[in-house]
């Protein structure tokens, strides 16, 4: 799938967030430089739609990632003369390109400084308040990220994006439980996202075998990884991440089994499967992960959607699968 | 068996040009004009602060753990279930936690409550005024005569509606006033507003008359004269009364059920 403007460019790789910034003089200059909202005028020229502008902010954030100050600059200027200076949306923006102007630490306090006046004139200003933790994270600080996050959320505790962020930065901290929380509120936000499930479940994994993790609490996190990895492969039939997870869990589970000692825990958390099931799970990963790797390798049509990373990880995954039952 | 004789009345050819064309050019410049003038009287929303915002969207938080309460295991539900059950009762999230108990305040005397009155009154004016002037002006110069036969046979119940002004008791309904011209314009011109000001114009008065009913007909959540502490009670207690499932029971089985299906 080509790139498209109109979709926020955060996730694509580096080759497409260099194709879509080549575009950018080709869009600069198609559409004209100012929308008049003049009666008589818009009556006869060609109406603003929002999808211009949206393009015009994606095309702001892919030039500002590839290098291309020149066209974010004037991306910038045509937002601004449509929306004003006054404009939370824009006034992050205007944020983002003065973050990456910012050629030392000095210009970056700057910044961080004129977000604070901004947050101290309109403290309900979101996305401003977004750009001022993610410059704290950006520059180290965690704590004050975390905790300015924390506030963010006690006023708006309906944002998926918030909770994700947050979920992330406890994660680089190894502080699992936390992740934990802040990923199930992104989920009530979004119940049915399987890559949410799927994160879950790897933050859960990651929580069973980080050292430190008593046999009962971990085997609690393995089985509800299980869980989550299952619900997001029923969710999304072709989800590599959701199968890989899946056939890790199982893998761990088959090799050292739960002691039916500690099995007995509280009814609020969920039992392991039995055995059977397991084994069963993870010969359902491991042929549906050998498929995708199949499939792709293939350039199967309809099946090179996925990432070269992810496939090259589930190959190895199955060949050290491979190593074990040759011996 | 006698026929009914075909009525034929002789009109003069320039009452097209001089009345019914201006008339309806006269509509179209006034729902251009309506347009602009709602849009330019339009205030732009209110801003909320934080404390507005906490209350409201701490609502939606406690909305949204009871319906996709699912997702979650029972353990973490159980945990945000007594958090936010004893942070409602005890009324942590309200804007003014002092004013708890007390009546809400009249909507009337509420100055935030007013804007919204006005922006309903300004729309309502920005209708009538115009309509009231074409009506009577239409009245005063084209009243007494029909102007044109439609092309089509019409039912003797229509003769009040087209020939409004036009008191003679025979005439076949197909003859048609310059009033009735005037209300077909009204009903009429919807697509050409859509055509010349896109479809989400303010000209058009039947959009805007639906809009009335879609909003008394659904009881507004964070409106003016609501108290926000009865909502939250209201939701603590729901929140109280969920039988936990989990979507994460029996998922395995599911999923092994199902692939081989």
């Amino acid at each position: 799938m080509a790139p498209s403007l109109l979709h926020p460019p955060s996730h694509l790789s580096p080759a497409a967030a260099l194709q879509l910034s080549q575009q950018a003089p080709s869009v600069l200059q198609s559409s004209p430089a100012t929308v008049s909202s003049a009666p008589l005028i818009s009556l006869f020229s060609t109406s603003e739609s929002p999808d211009l502008w949206l393009k015009y902010e994606n095309l702001l954030l892919s030039c500002l990632r590839t290098g291309d100050e020149h066209a974010a600059h004037q991306c910038l200027d045509r937002l601004v003369a449509r929306f004003g200076e006054d404009n939370e949306r824009v006034q992050a923006l205007h944020g983002l390109v003065k973050e990456a102007d910012a050629n030392n630490t000095g210009a970056l306090e700057i910044v961080l400084k004129q977000y604070d006046a901004i947050l101290a004139e309109n403290d309900t200003n979101i996305p401003v308040t977004k750009r001022r933790i993610a410059l704290l994270r950006s520059m180290g600080r965690i704590p004050e990220a975390v905790a300015s996050l924390i506030q963010l959320l006690d006023f708006s505790p309906t944002d998926p994006e918030a909770w994700s962020e947050l979920a992330d930065l406890y994660l680089s901290q190894g502080m699992y439980p936390q992740a934990i929380f802040a990923l199930e509120e992104v989920l009530l936000m979004a119940p049915n996202a399987w890559n949410m499930h799927a994160r879950l479940g790897e933050v859960q994994y990651m929580a069973a075998s980080a050292t430190g993790a008593t046999d009962a609490a971990s085997q609690k996190y393995l089985a509800e990884a299980l869980k989550r990895f299952s619900r997001s492969v029923e969710l999304c039939d072709d989800y590599l991440r959701g199968y890989y997870g899946l056939k890790l869990v199982t893998t761990k589970l088959i090799k050292d089994p739960p002691k039916p000692a500690v099995k007995a825990t509280d009814l609020d958390d969920f039992a392991v499967p039995t055995t059977s099931t397991i084994e069963k799970l993870n010969e359902l990963a491991t042929e549906k992960l050998s498929e995708i790797v199949r499939r792709y390798t293939a350039k199967e049509r309809q099946w090179h959607g996925y990432d070269e990373a992810e496939i090259a990880a589930a190959r190895e995954l199955l060949s050290q699968d491979a190593s074990q039952t040759e011996r | 068996m006698a026929q009914i004789p075909v009525q034929t009345i002789h009109r003069d050819p320039q009452l097209f040009y001089w009345i019914l064309a201006p008339i309806t050019v006269v509509m179209v410049l006034t729902g251009i004009l309506r347009h602009y003038a709602t849009v330019m009287m339009a205030t732009a929303p209110k801003k909320m602060d934080q404390k507005t915002m906490r209350e409201q969207r701490s609502l939606m938080h406690g909305i949204n753990l009871r319906n996709n309460y699912h997702v979650l295991s029972k353990r973490s539900f159980n945990v945000r279930r007594d958090a936010l059950t004893a942070a409602f009762e005890s009324g942590a999230y309200l804007k003014n936690p002092d004013q708890r108990g007390q009546a809400p305040p009249n909507p009337l005397s509420d100055p935030s409550a007013m804007d919204g009155m006005m922006g309903m009154m300004k729309n309502q004016m920005a209708m009538i005024i115009p309509n009231t002037l074409i009506m009577s002006w239409i009245n005063a110069f084209f009243s007494g005569y029909v102007i044109m036969k439609l092309p089509f046979p019409l039912t003797i119940k229509f003769k009040s509606m087209l020939q409004a002004g036009v008191a003679t008791r025979d005439m076949d309904p197909r003859w048609m006033s310059s009033i009735s011209w005037y209300f077909l314009c009204i009903f009429g011109l919807q697509s050409v507003f859509n055509f010349i000001l896109g479809s989400d114009n303010a000209a058009s008065q039947m959009a805007a008359q639906m809009n009335q009913m879609g909003a008394q007909g659904t009881p507004q959540m964070f409106g003016p004269g609501v108290d926000p502490d009865k909502q939250f009670q209201a939701e603590a207690e729901n929140l109280a009364v969920i039988e936990h499932y989990s979507v994460l029971d029996d998922v395995e089985t599911r999923l092994l059920e199902g692939i081989r299906a």
